[in-house]
């Protein structure tokens, strides 16, 4: 089958981009090995793990079962995106504070899941917090301080 | 993960989705929210050199009392019916798929047509190949049930035994037109295991219709899974009742995750619609479901235990049917 090229346009992280691409191109490969946006993890590959959580129109989703087709006329967030004027963004500062990362990897992922629920329910409880993370995995910390680090930042949250 | 190359059509209404299914039948997938499909392909698994992507077509989204679009995710489904506080157990079933991420792009179509699974074909094409391929996918030979003419890969979605309990109808359009069948009888538990679904080569689910009786059922789901936050059904049971008091009007009971095809048991629950509910009778029904349902060994958890514990999800789903209001 011969491959051809789909004209995509969107928003990453703010900024415009233009790119041709076969139509088979996964959002996670043209994020991480074309446009070199390394932040957003390859873990699983496969739907399980969470490490590749980018924001498509600010829903939280899984890069590496998306074809980046779909990203035509949509933005893309990825955790290279949420810092403003040099600073940290206030999950990322409560990860930090909390201790809520060990080796990292899984960490990209579970900040953009939690900048997203703290946007539609700034005020979530425990169960609730559990609940939105259930899709992130981290073979690390245990999930105590992650949790911890996201009501922290619900504490702080303008 | 590499995925082969495939054209990728994106049509933008209905009719011309129709269209290319047509021109490409036999040679082409629809994708909707692609979790199901993606995996697949990523382990190239039954690859189609044409994948119509369902996204745009408008006609095919929405969700409202009556009608759940096909492209609905289930995330928005969740959200309705959260809100709508109607159908429980299709709300139960709906937030036990998968996780919340998977559930932004997965949609209601996709589940009701998830492909079934198997130990031996959700690998890898390097696992396969070492082993040698399975019937339902490069290969002519099972290695679960040694023979060469069934496949009895397991179904693993989570919300047909939830809507079939409840009557639920679902609209098919294809190149003849648009028809309705009960969502039951999609599946064809006549076919080999791999021809199982009544949908002819290019036809499409367009929604999920749900007649106003509907909302008359208490109803629930339970699902027996590994990690209680993510994995596919290893068994679901389904209960809807229509009651008087104790007084058993109307009673469905459906299970997934068992066999081949999602299977509603009316030979076991008509006889008890006019009868009151008794510890009896649900112990009764209860081993009668154990006893007929034949799970092989191609999921994580043994087929006795999964057989076991189908009696034990039925009479749990029926008390908690039972104590819930409305
Ligand atoms: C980590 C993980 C965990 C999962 N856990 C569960 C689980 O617990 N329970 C569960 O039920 N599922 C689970 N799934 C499978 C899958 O995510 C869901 O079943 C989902 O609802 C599939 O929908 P989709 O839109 O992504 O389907 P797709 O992958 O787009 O499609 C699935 C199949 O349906 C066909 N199709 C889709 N829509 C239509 C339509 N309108 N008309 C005709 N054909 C159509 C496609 O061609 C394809 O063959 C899991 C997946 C992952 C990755
Ligand atoms: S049940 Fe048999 S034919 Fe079907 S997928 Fe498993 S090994 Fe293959
Ligand atoms: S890399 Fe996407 S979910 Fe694991
Ligand atoms: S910090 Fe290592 S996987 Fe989460």
């Amino acid at each position: 089958m011969s491959t051809r090229t789909v004209p995509i346009r969107f928003q990453l992280n703010g900024l415009p981009v233009e790119r041709s691409i076969p139509p088979e191109r996964i959002l996670l490969d043209l994020i991480r090995d074309e446009l070199r946006l390394t932040g957003t993890k390859r873990g699983c590959d496969l739907g399980t793990c969470g490490c590749c959580t980018v924001l498509l129109d600010g829903t939280p989703v899984l890069s590496c079962l998306t074809l980046a087709a779909r990203a035509d006329g949509r933005s893309v967030t990825t955790i290279e995106g949420i810092m403003t004027g040099g600073r940290l963004h206030p999950v990322q500062a409560a990860f930090v504070e909390c201790g809520a990362t060990q080796c990292g990897f899984c960490t990209p992922g579970f900040v953009l899941t939690a900048v997203a629920l703290l946007r539609e329910n700034p005020h979530p409880d425990r169960a609730t917090i559990v609940r939105a993370i259930s899709g992130n995995l981290c073979r690390c910390t245990g999930y105590t301080k992650i949790v911890r680090a996201i009501e922290r930042a619900s504490e702080v949250a303008p | 993960m590499h995925l082969d190359a495939f054209e990728l059509h994106r049509p933008e209404s209905l009719s011309e989705t129709l269209r290319l299914a047509q021109t490409w039948a036999g040679q082409s997938d629809f994708l909707a929210g692609g979790t199901d499909l993606l995996p697949n392909y990523k382990m190239h698994l039954n690859l189609r050199p044409h994948l119509i992507a369902l996204d745009r077509v408008s006609e095919l989204g929405g969700v409202s009392l009556d009608r759940f679009g096909a492209t609905a995710t289930l995330g928005e489904l969740e959200r309705y019916l959260g809100q709508a506080r109607a159908y429980p157990g299709v709300a139960d079933a709906v937030t036990e798929v998968a996780t919340p991420l998977v559930r932004a792009t997965a949609t209601l179509g996709g589940n009701l047509l998830v492909d079934t699974r198997c130990f031996f074909f959700n690998q890898s094409h390097f696992w396969r190949q070492s082993l040698g391929y399975c019937l339902k996918a490069d290969g002519d030979r099972c290695h679960v049930v040694p023979q060469k003419e069934r496949c009895y890969a397991t179904f693993s979605g989570d919300l047909a035994p939830a809507l079939m309990v409840v009557d639920a109808e679902v609209e098919v359009a294809g190149a003849s037109g648009v028809r309705r069948l009960p969502l039951r009888d999609l599946y064809d538990r006549t076919g080999d295991g791999i021809r199982r679904l009544r949908l002819a080569p290019g036809e499409l689910l367009v929604a999920v219709h749900l007649p106003s009786e509907a909302r008359q059922f208490r109803a629930s789901y339970l699902k027996l899974r590994i990690r209680p936050s993510f994995d596919f059904p290893e068994l679901g049971v389904a209960v809807a009742a229509r009651t008087d008091g104790d007084r058993i009007e109307a009673l469905r009971l459906a299970v997934g995750g068992l066999e081949t095809y999602p299977r509603r048991f009316d030979e076991l629950t008509d006889p008890l619609e006019g009868q009151r509910w008794s510890e009896e009778r649900i112990r009764d029904l209860a081993a009668a479901v154990s006893a007929a349902v034949r799970p092989v060994r191609n999921t994580s958890l043994a087929p006795d235990y999964r057989k076991r514990m189908a009696g034990v999800y039925v009479r749990r789903a029926i008390d908690r049917m039972r104590h819930r209001g409305g």
